[in-house]
């Protein structure tokens, strides 16, 4: 092995080389090229390039939202080539050791799904924007000039008649309150004011001389101008997310940060929440708190395996990791799958049962399999009827539910959990159980272990109570099996075996549940009737079961971390308040338009749900609840990517509604080319990031990112640091100019600087070095850690700066390198069955049927409350009146969307190896009963409709109107009656037009706009100038549209 | 790392009967496989290479990936003639993904029009009794290759372990193997980028490829490979540094097997005499070296 | 007239030129060939060119074999007619090879005895060589400028060589059949007939080309030679014709009859594929049906100077059809769709590059059998020696 550093011949010398080994190869006939010729002995030193581990950066994936460990080859300084890091439990199935050697790592490859195989192609991407580009005509216009970076963060921070356009505010104009003390004060007062407790003169006569700092001085609760300042990130992701967060919150003092989550799968995320959140009691209290978003089957130990609207091998979170697990288990073990999904996918054509549901009936099938589980008395009865975790501990387990809780109920509706006070058997805090017919105090963290009794349906001291139990038995028995399959769609045996079979393994089913069940307007509710089919089996925490994943170390210094970023370094922090635009994590009834108006609000707020992509730029022009001055987007592409997102192209490209719209961006995408500025953004193989692992990994696993190769956008100085222009360069410039706090010199705590990217990211590695106790690389490792980054420019890239970054002290900073030298850091394999039959990592907590929290909110819009229990509803607008989706007419068909493996939400088109190869253009997938009803063939072209859009037309405003129109594909693997369509196309930029920049006109590549994104035609909420929603985990809707298609 | 320790690990975890020999893609194999290498990681000689890759995991569990990196390595310490390289298929486990596919282009710096491993696919059955095929397809590396037989100048043949390769710089380009191959592998090299017509050439389209352990530059219209007929090689440039075909170490279905027949103690010969494999168009007599399992 | 002629092979030459730069220029870069459709145009030409010289130099060998006294006076025309097209077949593969300097290779390091390709390049270089020494003699003995001993050894030394020559073409074209029907891989084209229609394809090709020289160019029109000539030569060129159709149709019944769908997927592409027209109408309506019918009842000179043309210039259909076909079928079901990329799929139309540089050897061929008539004066009746 150690010849591979001694022998370390230059790439020169071993051209030369082979070059002359060439000459004499040629010479013989037969001959043959340079290894032919050498001696295994010889051989043995040809060291593959791609393969030295002085050639190597480990860095992580972002082709889509794995964020997989890869392992970078370096080539002539540029990147040549991806492949899996072998260190990590997502690439390697088991992963090397942790402590295994980097130069015999080098040798082993993990994997990595195609999209992450050809990220070079998006590194590489020709259409990338390198400049600050500004534009030179009207908003859409494709007309662009190129400005120096510091010229266009001066105009940003300083408005003007920046367009020829009149006078544009800058963000100084916007971030108007900068007083740390002011803001704390005010944002306290704001909030009482707006629960009702301060009246508004008070309010003002405190804060007489910032009044001019709100938004509406009558309304203060609604926060200071500074939240007209609007971050809206798409695919954000960790270490990103929280610098960002910092900047919006802490620098500019404004509550509107935002991911897209609601675009992506936030009612799953919101529905495990809200079942999972803890009760926990502090100073006599209770409050529901904390949860967890995402739970996945722990499939290498699973017997039987339901997928949900998702599958293992192509989309989800995530195929790298999981296909393997199922394909070892399928072909190796016992394993059995199911997928319930209207399409035939790779997992379902591989699973024992395809159950073609009939779309946004999920709760249904739940229901149905509930129903059959019950009656038949398969639940796990002792799991249920442990009450306190005394009671669990007793019997085996690690969870606890509500089941044998009892539940108040009003008007025949379940209210709230009965509390022991309310008949006087204890406090506030405690709850309520039967045990054997008779009312028991519960404190669910009591020594004593209670078994209640699971169902209950009486009288106590005159209120009428239930058992969370009953309320699920009831609900199931409120329809036969036969209407629970009616209404899905599908046959009674498909459920009553499923059930059969989900309840054949004893702890080792599971159930995983992604988009498909969840992107409905009742998708919260979908979601939580699935999680109750994984807590009748009580299979969380249980190797087979649902595991909550290994986790990660905590990069921002919040648990034995050196810098933490959660609670401290950021002296002179803004203090934001008021409302998110989008009405997120917020109470209606807590504000003061609410007392004003009451219901009907104009716009529904979601206390439960947070990230909501499609109400911004919607409640943007409605002004609810105010309205947005500067609109900040990063790697996020609302017009195309949300359903009807098109309808907000009015919007944004009328700088009259909108009247600053800059975005990051790698290209001109198609809503950054709509914007007045264009920041070039890094790519994810030229910048640093913490990403978090899917919960499908069982191990702890603390990924960085981190340059492979030099970004290829410009270089600038700011304040004598020279660094590419991206995310984090115009955060840290604007920051400076506008002279807030957070960034430059003395941003963190101890005087220590966050002048550039590394200052921020190392300080996240060092805290994982700390908390995981990471060794410290040899010297050995550390030669290899500097030789492997020759290839960036020494400002750049440097190790003294390094060093600083991490803070000086040469151990620490041994142990970082440790890290970044493997990717990241990564608990060993063995680790997650060390506690067999348990999982290593366990949520050890409180699953409710019946969330609470929920139960006690109302739709703003209606004034009515929300259900109680995850029951099966119909497709519905945001004010409660169903859309009809349920009965499809002759002409119509049901539109669904999914997404192929190859492509990368919509930001792949640049992958001609895989996405412009594999499938070059979208297709309407469809039934051969449907086509043939239609006289289609396949490769007809049709054009799509629908009550939303009726002309299937997409309106650029800058005279370009897209038909929305592709070929279709006829095959068998569709439910009849749905008609299917991936995502990754339909581009009207991104490179597939022509665009003009400094008067020279850039040729399109026409390969990238072929066919169709079926976004465009998906069903809007009228009144509301946005996709349908679902009101409470406020997922937008991609599969409640029904469409009519025409031969084009 | 003693045996002692290793076994009570494993008998300790098995008390509990949980499935966690994960890669234990050769369940019934994979013991007495495992058994194998215990004692053969005793001989020295095989450590001598680079030490076996299965040490790099530290617990007591497999990893076949890292297996078959022991055993190519382990033929490597043979001389050509005495190895024998095959590749087997589970299509059981193939998800259709095609990173394989990719990795393969990305690996060889492949032109447009060349790709050495494209994943066939094919729906089969009526609704609702629907199902997928996916048919990986690289190089077979025939045993009796009509390809090489119809070179008219001998610029391609069957090396002594098997792979059939092509020589670069003598393949004049005429084409006829392309015909002549069954399984339709063989691909002309048109001197094409992917970038071709895009505001400029990406870097991707300049990384030289590696095959046969050369640097194979893009930059001439006129000089190999371009003009050339090109084929798989099993990654034979990766194969002669111990390393697997990158086909397979990217498969994200675990669906790949490679190694040395003439091993009997490898795993793709434990594999390949199994029950439910075979080969594509067996009837040409072709005799692949790719096997596949269903 | 003559002007006309030396305007549109002016314009073709320039054409052709602008072709052949391409091709040097960008590779095969301009081709429409690809992966899947390996072989094109060129290819297509190459046989037909190579077709078309068996099919002459057999015709001379009427002469200088079989003594036939009616063919003395247009043997060198023959010879020279299969020189030339010679030249056009080897230059049109040259075009086609992806390193078209290592060609020599196929000299230096040949592939024996595996590679029907090498034996074929073996055959005809062969067969070159004795072409041009056929050539030499019979200029010679011709010349006038030797007699007794000398013109003997000459006559004999063709004779001896002419004799060689009949199974040389015989193989050497029966091979350019064989490098199609010996692969296997290629249901279409693996079937012992292919060389035996390869053979009867030179010789109704070679034959209506020479036919169609002769009754165009020959100078001395209202003689009873001509006629005579004419005549025999319609005759044979009937025969091939026909005998050519008769094996076609022996190819594609029992092919078609009740076959696999692997085996008759190439002929049905052929038959009703999405050049259907070049089967239907080109070869067999004017390659076939229109020139029997004009060959069987008229006599005249242009009739049967048009009709030998229409299957001269028809039959790079049939090669065409041989070609193409065969390689238009997956050879494993799916493969189409399985990478999808321009160079990937199974359409195959030529580019303009390729018909450019097809022209260009068109119009060199007739360029160089232009100035060879010119400078030997092959068409003049009384420049013919008597033997
Ligand atoms: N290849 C690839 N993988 C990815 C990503 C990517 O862009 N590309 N992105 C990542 C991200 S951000 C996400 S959010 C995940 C998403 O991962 P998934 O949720 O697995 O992905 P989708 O394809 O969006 O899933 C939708 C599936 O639900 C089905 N479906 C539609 N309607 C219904 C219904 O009513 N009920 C049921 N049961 N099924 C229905 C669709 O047919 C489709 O198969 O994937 C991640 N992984
Ligand atoms: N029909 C249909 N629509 C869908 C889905 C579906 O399955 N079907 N899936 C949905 C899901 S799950 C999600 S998560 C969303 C994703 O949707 P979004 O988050 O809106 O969009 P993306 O397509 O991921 O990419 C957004 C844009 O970011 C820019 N970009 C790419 N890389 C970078 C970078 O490195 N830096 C910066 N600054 N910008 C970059 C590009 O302009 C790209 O267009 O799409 C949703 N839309
Ligand atoms: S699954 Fe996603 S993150 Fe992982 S390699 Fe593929 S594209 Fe990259
Ligand atoms: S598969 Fe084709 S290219 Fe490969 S060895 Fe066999 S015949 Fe030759
Ligand atoms: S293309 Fe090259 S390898 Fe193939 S037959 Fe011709 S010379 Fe041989
Ligand atoms: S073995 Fe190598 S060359 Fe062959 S298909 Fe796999 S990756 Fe490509
Ligand atoms: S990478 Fe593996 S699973 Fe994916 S297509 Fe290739 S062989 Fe199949
Ligand atoms: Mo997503």
């Amino acid at each position: 092995m150690k010849n591979k550093i001694k022998n370390n011949e230059s790439r020169r010398s071993f051209i030369k080389k082979s070059a002359l080994l060439g000459v004499a190869a040629t010479g013989s006939l037969t001959g043959f090229s340079a290894i032919a010729s050498m001696t295994e002995e010889e051989k043995r030193k040809f060291m593959y390039e791609l393969q030295k581990p002085e050639n190597i950066i480990y860095s992580a994936c972002l082709q889509c939202h794995n964020s997989c460990s890869i392992k970078g080859k370096v080539f002539d300084g540029k990147l040549g080539k991806i492949d899996g890091n072998p260190y990590s439990p997502q690439n390697m199935l088991p992963h090397l050791d942790y402590k295994s050697d980097i130069e015999f790592a080098s040798d082993v490859d993990g994997k990595v799904c195609p999209k992450g195989q050809a990220g070079v192609q998006t590194l590489y991407d020709p259409y990338r924007v390198r400049k600050v580009l500004k534009r030179a005509g009207a908003r859409g216009s494709n007309k662009w000039e190129t400005v120096d970076f510091h010229q266009a963060i001066d105009e940003l921070v300083n408005g003007g008649n920046l367009f020829g356009e009149g006078n544009v505010k800058g963000l100084k104009d916007i971030i108007v309150l900068r007083d740390p003390k002011v803001a704390k004060e005010m944002a306290a007062d704001a909030k009482a004011f707006g629960k009702g407790k301060m009246t508004l003169e008070a309010f003002k006569a405190k804060h007489a001389n910032n009044l001019d700092k709100l938004i509406d001085p009558n309304h203060p609760d609604l926060g200071p101008l500074n939240n007209k300042f609007v971050m809206m990130c798409g695919r954000i992701e960790h270490g990103r997310k929280e610098i960002g967060k910092r900047f919006a919150h802490g620098t500019m003092g404004s509550n509107n940060f935002f991911e897209h989550t609601t675009i992506c799968e936030q009612s799953h995320h919101i529905a495990y929440k809200e079942v999972s959140n803890q009760w926990v009691v502090k100073d006599g209290k209770g409050k529901w708190t904390g949860g967890k978003t995402h739970l996945k089957p722990d499939i290498l130990n699973s017997e039987f395996v339901i997928f949900f609207g998702t599958g293992a091998f192509e989309a989800n979170f995530g195929k790298t990791s999981m296909a393997q697990k199922v394909t070892d288990g399928l072909v190796d073990r016992n394993l059995k799958l199911a997928v319930i999904d209207p399409r035939m996918s790779q997992t379902a054509a591989k699973a024992h049962w395809w159950v073609p549901i009939k779309p946004g009936t999920d709760a249904a099938f739940a229901w149905g399999m509930i129903r059959w589980i019950i009656e038949n008395e398969r639940f796990d009865k002792t799991a249920l009827t442990n009450s306190n975790y005394a009671a669990a501990h007793e019997t085996g387990e690690t969870t606890i539910s509500d089941a044998t809780l009892l539940v108040k109920i009003e008007n025949g509706k379940p209210t709230t959990f009965l509390r022991a006070n309310e008949i006087g058997l204890g406090s506030s805090t405690d709850f309520v159980t039967m045990v054997d017919g008779k009312p028991t105090k519960l404190d669910i963290h009591g020594k004593k272990a209670i078994h209640g009794d699971l169902l209950t349906n009486t009288t106590i001291k005159g209120i009428e109570v239930k058992s969370s139990f009953q309320l699920v038995v009831d609900e199931a028995m409120s329809k036969t099996l036969g209407q629970w399959a009616g209404i899905s769609g599908i046959k009674v045996n498909q459920i009553t075996e499923i059930a059969k079979e989900f309840t054949s393994h004893g702890k080792k089913s599971a159930i995983d549940m992604y988009r498909g069940a969840v992107q409905h307007t009742n998708g919260y509710y979908n979601g939580v009737a699935i999680i109750y089919l994984n807590m009748l089996i009580g299979n969380t925490d249980w190797l087979g079961g649902m595991q909550v994943g290994g986790g990660h170390w905590h990069e921002d210094g919040s648990k034995h971390g050196i810098y933490n970023f959660k609670k401290a370094n950021h002296p002179n922090k803004l203090t934001a308040f008021g409302p998110p635009i989008t009405r997120e994590k917020s109470r209606y009834e807590d504000y003061s338009l609410f007392r004003e108006n009451g219901y009907p609000a104009k716009r529904n707020w979601y206390p439960h749900s947070g990230n909501i992509y499609q109400e911004i730029l919607a409640s943007g022009e409605d002004k609810y609840p105010y309205g947005i001055d500067f609109l900040f987007l990063h790697k996020g592409t609302p017009l195309l990517s949300a359903p009807g997102g098109n309808v907000a192209i009015d919007y944004v490209s009328d700088p009259k509604k909108l009247p600053i719209f800059i975005a990051s961006d790698i290209v001109i995408g198609e809503t950054s080319m709509f914007a007045d500025y264009i920041i070039p953004d890094t790519t994810y193989m030229e910048r640093w990031g913490t990403p978090h692992t899917t919960p499908d990994v069982a191990q702890k696993a603390s990924k960085v990112r981190q340059p492979i190769v030099p970004s290829i956008t410009e270089m600038v100085d700011i304040n004598g640091e020279k660094m590419p222009i991206n995310l984090e360069a115009a955060y840290i410039a604007i920051a400076d100019k506008l002279g807030l706090s957070g960034f430059g010199e003395n941003a963190l705590d101890n005087g220590l600087p966050l002048t550039r990217p590394e200052d921020w990211y190392l300080k996240h590695v060092a805290n994982i070095a700390t908390e995981g106790k990471a060794k410290e690389a040899t010297d050995e490792e550390m030669k290899i850690f500097e030789s492997a980054r020759r290839h960036f420019p020494k400002e750049y890239v440097n190790m003294d700066r390094f060093r600083k970054a991490v803070g000086g002290d040469e151990s620490l900073f041994r142990k970082v390198v440790y890290i970044l030298n493997r990717g990241g850091m990564f608990e060993d394999y063995a680790k997650s069955f060390a506690k067999a039959p348990y999982a290593e990592h366990q949520l050890k907590g409180f699953l409710k049927f019946f969330p609470e929290n929920v139960a006690k909110t109302k739709n703003s819009i209606t004034g009515v409350n929300y259900n109680g229990i995850g029951a099966y509803e119909v497709i519905k607008q945001m004010d409660g009146t169903p859309t009809g989706f349920e009965t499809v007419k002759d002409d119509e068909l049901i539109m669904s969307t999914f997404k192929e493996v190859f492509g990368g939400q919509s930001r792949t088109i640049s992958n001609y190896w895989t996405q412009l190869s594999l499938d070059p253009e979208n297709v309407l997938y469809i039934n051969k009963v449907d086509a043939d009803k239609r006289g289609l063939k396949n490769n007809d072209w049709v054009t799509l409709h629908s009550d939303s859009n009726p002309e299937g037309i997409v309106d650029l405003k800058n005279g370009t109107k897209i038909q929305v129109k592709s070929r279709v594909r006829v095959i068998q693997g569709v439910r009849p009656g749905v008609v299917t369509m991936s995502w990754h196309f339909g581009h009207w930029a991104y490179g597939s037009t022509d665009v003009v920049i400094d008067g020279e006109t850039i040729k399109g590549d026409a390969r990238r706009k072929d066919s169709a994104c079926p976004n465009p035609i998906m069903a809007i909420d009228k009144s509301l100038n946005m996709c349908l929603t679902d009101p409470i985990g406020a997922s937008a809707s991609y599969f409640n549209t029904k469409v009519r298609i025409k031969r084009a | 790392m003693g045996n002692t320790k290793k076994n009570d690990r494993r008998d300790f975890l098995s008390k509990f009967g949980t499935a966690f020999i994960a890669g234990a893609a050769l369940s019934p194999l994979i013991s007495n496989a495992s058994e194998l290498l215990e004692t053969e990681n005793n001989v020295t000689e095989i450590k001598n290479f680079k030490g076996s890759f299965e040490d790099l995991l530290g617990g007591d569990y497999t990893n076949i990936k890292l297996r078959m990196q022991d055993d190519v390595r382990r033929a490597l310490k043979k001389p050509m003639k005495d190895r024998k390289w095959a590749m087997a298929i589970d299509l059981r486990k193939c998800v259709g993904c095609n990173a394989c596919t990719v990795a393969c282009i990305a690996e060889n710096a492949l032109p447009p029009g060349v790709v050495y491993r494209p994943v066939i696919k094919e729906e089969i059955g009526t609704y609702p009794n629907v199902s997928k095929i996916n048919l990986p397809k690289p190089c077979m590396q025939c045993d009796e290759p009509p390809c090489v037989d119809v070179c008219p100048v001998e610029a391609t043949w069957k090396r002594e372990d098997g792979i059939v390769v092509i020589d670069y710089e003598a393949c004049i380009g005429c084409r006829y193997c392309m015909t002549a191959c069954p399984y339709e592998h063989r691909m002309f090299d048109f001197g094409e980028k992917y970038s071709d017509g895009l505001p400029l050439v990406a870097n991707y389209d300049k990384r030289p490829s590696f095959e046969y352990g050369k640097e194979w530059d893009r930059e001439d219209r006129h000089s190999s490979p371009i003009g050339n007929v090109r084929k798989c090689t099993f990654c034979a440039h990766r194969l002669d540094e111990g390393l697997l075909p990158q086909c397979l170490t990217t498969c994200i279905g675990g669906a790949n097997y490679f190694g040395d027949l003439n091993d009997e103690d490898s795993v793709i010969a434990k594999l390949v005499s199994r029950l439910n494999v075979f080969r594509l168009k067996e009837e040409m007599g072709t005799e692949p070296n790719v096997y596949y399992i269903r | 007239m003559k002007k006309i002629f030396y305007i549109l092979w002016g314009i073709a030459f320039i054409l052709g030129c602008i072709g052949v730069a391409q091709r040097f220029m960008y590779g095969h870069e301009l081709a429409n060939y690809g992966n899947r459709v390996v072989w094109g145009l060129w290819v297509a030409m190459y046989i037909y060119f190579i077709g078309l010289s068996a099919g002459a130099f057999l015709l001379s060998s009427l002469v200088y074999v079989f003594k036939i006294k009616m063919f003395e006076k247009v043997g060198k025309l023959a010879l020279i007619t299969a020189l030339v097209t010679l030249l056009c077949a080897l230059l049109s593969i040259w075009f086609d090879l992806g390193h078209m300097w290592r060609a020599y290779e196929v000299i230096t390091r040949p592939n024996l005895p595996h590679s029907m390709m090498a034996w074929m390049i073996w055959l005809y270089s062969a067969y070159f060589l004795l072409l041009v020494l056929e050539t030499l003699y019979a200029f010679r003995i011709e010349s006038g400028k030797y007699d007794g001993d000398k013109l003997k050894s000459y006559q004999k030394k063709l004779g001896i060589l002419a004799t060689i020559g009949i199974p040389l073409a015989i193989a050497f074209h029966g091979g350019v059949g064989a490098l199609f029907g010996v692969v296997a891989a290629n249901p279409m084209w693996h079937s012992a007939l292919t060389p035996i229609f390869f053979l009867v394809g030179a010789i109704a090709s070679g034959s209506a080309l020479f036919t169609l020289i002769f009754a165009f160019f020959w100078d001395n029109k209202k003689g009873e030679y001509y006629q005579n000539m004419l005549k025999t030569l319609a005759k044979i060129v009937l025969v091939a014709v026909l005998f050519d159709v008769l094996l076609e149709w022996a190819e594609l019944s029992i092919a078609l009859w009740m076959g696999s769908p692997e085996h008759t997927a190439g002929f049905r592409a052929m038959l009703f594929g999405q050049y259907w027209y070049v089967f239907w109408i080109f070869h067999l309506l004017f390659g076939v049906v229109i020139p029997v019918w004009i060959l069987a009842t008229k006599k005249n000179g242009i009739a049967i100077g048009w009709a030998s043309l229409l299957v001269a210039f028809t039959f790079i259909g049939v090669r065409l059809n041989i070609v193409v076909p065969g390689l238009i079928g997956e050879k494993i079901p799916g493969e189409a769709s399985a990478y999808i990329q321009p160079r990937l799929t199974y359409n195959y139309f030529p580019s303009m590059m390729e018909w450019l540089v097809g022209i260009f050897i068109v119009a060199f061929g007739i360029g160089l059998f232009y100035l060879g008539n010119k400078y030997f004066k092959l068409t003049k009746e009384n420049n013919s020696v008597k033997s």
